[in-house]
């Protein structure tokens, strides 16, 4: 056997489960690890190692008995309260007993770590944040991606086998594909977003799980879900594709190893591929970012962004200025645009069972310069992964970031989407693109993640 | 004459009207948030929508439900 930490999430679980792993032993290991390799890449901005041997005794025999996990800087631990990457969130924060943190308990796991962000939940790349830039495994001078940076990154160095991340606009998916890992978006309201500062109040955001491959995103995901998410055999599917930006304004790379994904997938499952019209995606993109963020001003007055803390990042606090100036008038136009994606989605959906184009038009770029070369010109990182995953967080659809390839050392990713409430469909699908290349991908292990002498 | 960006005048005056002070810094970030997004907010404004029927409060976790 490998070292436990190494192996896939639902094997630790397994190994736990069978007397054939301590989870005590684990649990040091993981926190070992962390020590080791965590400051490479700041993927976890804090341990509570007593705190974890409190909940590791307290454990109940779920489906996650004793396996280390990770939970981004988003939701309150009962110890801690949520920073979001952020020194000033410009919302109330306390220390509590979050949706995530109480299924994950349930289910047995053990939280080891918090999970560095992107500051706000504001950016797709992670370089942003108050704890310092995230790095990624596969080279820690590149983005890990965002906003759910740490809980990527902490997955891809194999700190633990799975994190919780947050999805607002992308946010599990983009740093899945950075740093190649299997990240699912769920369908809106399916998941544990409880103890969220915006749960209430935003449309977009859904807590989801970062793991290596779909199997241990099902099991993570059971947990998040509170209900077990059942495996069936992907066949004979109906697979849309888009012929747009989303899909063609991409690097080389990244659109001849989608094609060559999405075939793999069509073959391994006996499946049909469809060309299906998408009108108004660039419309549909901008209005989740207006509607993103336009519900997270609730808390924001002119005198409040006058005494922002002189910490925050001088690209946060712009920003934050700039929101309080977009037109009320573009907020509900967004509304109708939301309304119009959605009646379209479901005409798609009785044509196709999937939606697939790249996660992100380009691999993970340079922290000092997250900009990326598209055939249409070079862009900000923000800029071109907004396109791919918006449109799952306006309309409320799951979707799902399945590494599939690498350029240049770094990962490339397909997304796939589906109608709402098929997470498991998507999670089936994913399985089966797995089987079609071999799990060659699922189990590339990063420069980071290899050879490390120390045994944990 | 060249024209002016509409940055320049837009950001002071809207800062003027909340009250809200900003650094160099932070005035260069908003204008350049500015010139990404107001283009594309002009062009969502423009949009026909009319044909949208009206559903205060959607459930996003389920397919609409008049198709």
């Amino acid at each position: 056997m490998s070292e436990p930490l190494d192996l896939p999430l639902r094997e630790q679980a397994v190994a736990i489960a069978a007397g054939e792993v301590n989870p005590a032993e684990l649990l040091e290991a993981a926190l070992a690890r962390i020590e080791s390799r965590n400051q490479a890449i700041n993927a976890i901005v804090e341990t509570f190692p007593e705190r974890s041997r409190e909940m590791l005794a307290a454990a109940p025999h779920g489906p996650l008995h004793g396996v280390p996990v990770v939970i981004k800087d988003e939701w309150p631990l009962p110890w801690r309260a949520q920073r979001f990457g952020a020194a000033d969130m410009l919302a109330p924060a306390a220390p509590g007993e979050s949706g995530p943190y109480r299924a994950l308990r349930d289910a047995g796991a053990v939280v080891v770590g918090v999970g560095n962000m992107h500051e706000l939940g504001s950016g797709s790349t992670g370089n942003v944040s108050v704890y310092g830039p995230a790095g990624n495994p596969w080279d820690p001078a590149r983005c890990p991606g965002g906003s759910s940076s740490g809980p990527a990154a902490a997955v891809a160095a194999r700190l633990v086998g799975g994190a919780v991340g947050a999805d607002g606009v992308g946010s599990i998916r983009y740093p899945a594909a950075y740093c190649g890992l299997t990240g699912l978006k769920p369908t809106f309201g399916r998941a544990a977003m409880e103890g969220h500062h915006m749960a209430g109040v935003s449309t977009t955001i859904v807590s989801g799980p970062l793991c290596a491959d779909a199997a241990d995103c099902r099991l993570f995901a059971s947990a998040l879900f509170e209900a077990e998410l059942q495996a069936r055999q992907a066949r004979g599917l109906r697979i849309g594709i888009v012929r747009d930006e989303v899909s063609e304004d991409v690097a080389p790379a990244v659109a001849e190893a989608c094609e060559a994904a999405i075939e793999d997938l069509r073959r391994e499952t006996g499946s049909e591929v469809r060309v299906v019209e998408l009108p108004g995606l660039p419309a549909a993109t901008l209005a989740t970012v207006l509607i993103a963020n336009s519900e997270s001003l609730g808390g924001v007055t002119p005198e409040r962004l006058n005494h922002l803390d002189p910490e925050l990042s001088p690209l946060g606090r712009g920003l934050l200025k700039y929101r309080l100036m977009l037109p009320a008038a573009a907020t509900v136009k967004s509304h109708q645009v939301r309304r119009m994606a959605r009646q379209t989605l479901a005409s798609v959906f009785d044509e196709v069972d999937l939606i697939a184009w790249p996660t992100v038009p380009a691999v993970a770029p340079p922290l000092e310069a997250p900009l990326v070369e598209l055939p249409s010109g070079t862009i900000t990182a923000d800029a071109a992964n907004v396109r791919g995953g918006a449109l799952a967080n306006l309309t409320g659809i799951p979707a799902i970031s399945v590494p599939i390839g690498t350029s240049e050392g770094l990962p490339i990713a397909l997304q796939l989407q589906a109608a709402w409430g098929r997470d498991e469909l998507l999670l089936d699908a994913a399985e089966a693109l797995e089987q079609a290349n071999g799990r060659r991908w699922v189990e590339a292990v990063p420069p980071l993640a290899q050879g490390e002498p120390s045994g944990a | 004459m060249e024209a002016a960006n509409p940055a320049d005048d837009f950001i002071p005056a809207a800062l003027a009207a909340f009250g809200v002070e900003a650094d160099e810094i932070e005035l260069a970030v908003m204008g350049a948030a500015h010139e990404m997004f107001w283009p594309p907010i002009l062009e969502l404004l423009e949009l026909d929508t009319s044909a949208v029927a009206s559903q205060s409060d959607p459930d996003l976790s389920q397919a609409p439900p008049s198709r």
